[in-house]
């Protein structure tokens, strides 16, 4: 048996040869794990449900193939839960964060604040460089205040690696634990969880408030069980605060049916628009490629971005596309020195690092590029926008690449497309909502 | 249909054969990219004793250390080697219990077990404990509809996992098995079959006990080595 304060909040699943027989100490309920609905079994740790013929195992049992990464669930097991107790010991200050706040940051912070503090199902909508996370922390400092179980979850883990020391800092009175799959730290009971969406499988009923940041972000907007965890994670009477740049068209949809309280900041820290995004047509482009020639547009647009002194990332939707333009750049654009980088590329880390450096005078890439990575005063291109491996999100993340930083917070946003398509269309869309929103506030 | 290790998209590419030949269609379980980082053994290129692949068709150094300590060895064959991609394999089929990918090598498994044409098919049993655990025989999954004599049966409830030891701690394991019914086997051509063969111990152990009941051959198959 594991430390009790390990089952707070939490279903831990436990073996045949453990639960048979046995019936554990005093707080520790005993829940079932999969629920037969026919022709189909559920899976009460994911919700989703299974053909029985493939979640099938000899003698009459079943098991969860949806989320078997994270530990086979399967009629052979239950679940060891103790209901989440807060037994938590606040420790002021509570906020250890003293930077300040943009006035417009404020009011969305007093929204976040008011909503965490009536368990409010919210979202803040927030432009790509809005400085969200400082954003959070006053109504972070108050719900732990209040002795509540907090969580901040993320579908990416670099995401959850840049914040959990970020959130330590601002919060250094407080337990913390920070969860993802990568990492064999042992789980331990904390007032403060940083994890992926994936742990929150883990969980149930366990957070006063949890916070969902990048929830647009693959694979939390396309995956139902992700979904599901994130419900069934918090309390029946917890609240629950979604992040984004960009929402998805489920998230507008709840907003549309007043499920969702809004708090929109349209404006970057600096108090600038979104840089417009720009098109062109390229018909055939990747024809012409193949060909050895580049859209004459684009290599005009390179290189006056080249001589005015601009450095830019230039993306591509796929890999073998990278192979394909970079001798046709080197040919086109001689004396600059540039990389492709891609998410399999095992020096991606170190082009990403020269870049930074300025030893590039640009970075020709695929769709990894498209969030957590700032470079200052570059501008961005995309050639072949239209190709359905960049959703609308990924694209208004894309062009949120551009402008961040005071010194130059305007930039040439600009997509090369085959053909006009609707992601691209509702791309170019959010970013003229966000900024018709912050021309307002701008008065 | 994707495939059970990538879940990429697997291309369903008809033949003429399949179209003219009116029988099932046996699509492939996994990708190409996957499949090539498998290496199969070439028994014309392997130890004759337990299959661990060589240059020569001698008997390697384990088995005749085999044959010194018993008077006999085994006649082993193995359609994998161990390496990175099979130990990802059983450790996402085995040990994390996903009983779906037990059809990944199926059908590879039940046509080598057609060449070596055996009277009886006995699998290496599995204890109670893992039964309760795990849910299933690996070596049944893997046999599929092949009919089986499961004559073996572990003496304990419980035992230490073999991959739990060191190799000498292995090699000292005490007999684990007994043969419910010895006459079952008994002058008849019997294939032992296991999923991995890592230093020939359990083999050897079931091996003995099906020798004593006197059958008539035996043969033995693992899907690794």
């Amino acid at each position: 048996m594991m430390k009790l304060s390990e089952y707070y909040g939490r279903r831990v699943l436990v073996d045949q040869p453990h639960w048979r027989g046995t019936t554990p100490p005093a707080p520790v309920v005993v829940l079932p794990t999969m629920e037969m609905h026919g022709r189909r079994v559920r899976c009460l740790r994911c919700g989703q449900e299974t053909d029985r013929r493939l979640a099938a195992l000899p003698n009459g049992e079943f098991y969860c193939p949806c989320c078997i990464n994270l530990g086979r669930v399967a009629t052979l097991n239950k679940f060891y839960h103790v209901p989440e107790p807060n037994q938590f010991t606040v420790h002021r200050p509570v906020l250890t964060w003293t930077g300040k706040l943009s006035p417009l940051q404020v009011d969305a912070a007093t929204a976040v604040d008011r909503g965490m503090a009536a368990h409010r199902h919210q979202l803040l909508w927030a432009v790509t460089g809005a400085g969200k996370t400082e954003m959070m922390f006053r109504g972070i400092a108050h719900a732990l205040e209040r002795g509540e179980r907090l969580a901040v979850a993320s579908p990416r883990v670099d995401v959850c690696l840049e914040l959990y020391p970020r959130l330590t800092a601002a919060f250094q009175n407080t337990t913390m634990v920070l969860l993802h799959g990568r990492q064999e730290l042992p789980y331990r009971y904390a007032q403060l969880t940083v994890c992926t969406t994936h742990q929150l499988l883990r969980f149930y009923h366990a957070f006063d408030n949890l916070i969902i940041d990048e929830v647009d972000a693959f694979p939390f907007a396309a995956n139902d069980a992700l979904l599901f965890a994130s419900r069934q994670a918090v309390k029946a009477d917890g609240g629950c605060l979604y992040l984004t740049a960009t929402p998805g068209p489920a998230l507008l949809r709840r907003v549309k049916r007043g499920e969702l309280a809004v708090s929109y900041l349209p404006l970057r820290y600096h108090g600038h628009l979104l840089p417009r995004i720009r098109l062109q047509l390229a018909p055939g482009w990747r024809r012409a490629v193949q060909r050895g020639r580049l859209p004459a547009s684009l290599l005009v647009q390179l290189r006056r971005s080249l001589a005015d002194g601009f450095r830019f990332l230039l993306f591509l939707p796929h890999v073998a596309d990278l192979a394909a333009v970079e001798p046709l750049l080197r040919a086109a654009l001689p004396g600059h020195a540039f990389a492709t980088v891609h998410a399999a590329d095992p020096h991606r880390l170190t082009k990403v690092q020269q870049m930074r450096d300025g030893d590039y005078d640009f970075l020709v890439t695929t769709t990894i590029m498209e969030r957590g990575v700032t470079f200052p005063a570059i501008d961005v291109f995309v050639l072949g926008a239209d190709d359905p491996v960049f959703s609308s999100s990924a694209l208004v993340q894309i062009a949120g690449r551009a402008g961040r930083s005071v010194s130059r917070p305007t930039g040439t946003v600009r997509f090369w497309i085959a053909i006009q398509c609707r992601r691209v269309r509702m791309a170019v869309h959010q970013v003229d909502f966000m900024n018709r929103k912050g021309r307002a506030l701008q008065g | 249909m994707n495939c059970q290790l990538c879940n990429a998209r697997l291309p369903v590419r008809l033949s003429l054969r399949d179209l003219v030949m009116l029988r099932p269609l046996t699509p492939p379980t996994i990708c190409e990219r996957c499949r090539a980082r498998f290496t199969r053994i070439d028994p014309a290129h392997a130890c004759p004793g337990c299959s661990r692949p060589q240059e020569h068709t001698r008997l390697c150094l384990e088995c005749a250390a085999w044959q010194h300590q018993y008077g006999w060895h085994l006649e082993h064959q193995a359609l994998y080697t161990y390496n990175d991609a099979m130990k990802e394999y059983m450790h996402r089929y085995k040990f994390g219990g996903d009983y779906r990918l037990r059809t990944v090598f199926q059908a590879e498994v039940q046509q080598r077990i057609r060449q070596l044409g055996a009277d009886l098919v006995v699998p290496i049993p599995v204890t109670q404990t893992t039964m309760a655990t795990r849910g299933f025989n690996q070596v049944l999954g893997i046999l599929g509809d092949v009919p089986v004599t499961p004559v073996l049966r572990h003496r304990a409830l419980d035992k230490v996992a073999q991959s739990h030891k060191t190799r000498r701690q292995r090699l000292q394991t005490p007999q684990p098995f007994i043969l419910t019914d010895p006459t079952i086997v008994r002058d008849k051509r019997i294939l032992l079959v296991d999923d991995i063969y890592t230093t020939g111990r359990t083999l050897y152990h079931a091996a003995t006990l099906i020798k004593a009941a006197q059958c008539h051959e035996l043969v033995s198959l693992s899907l690794a080595r």
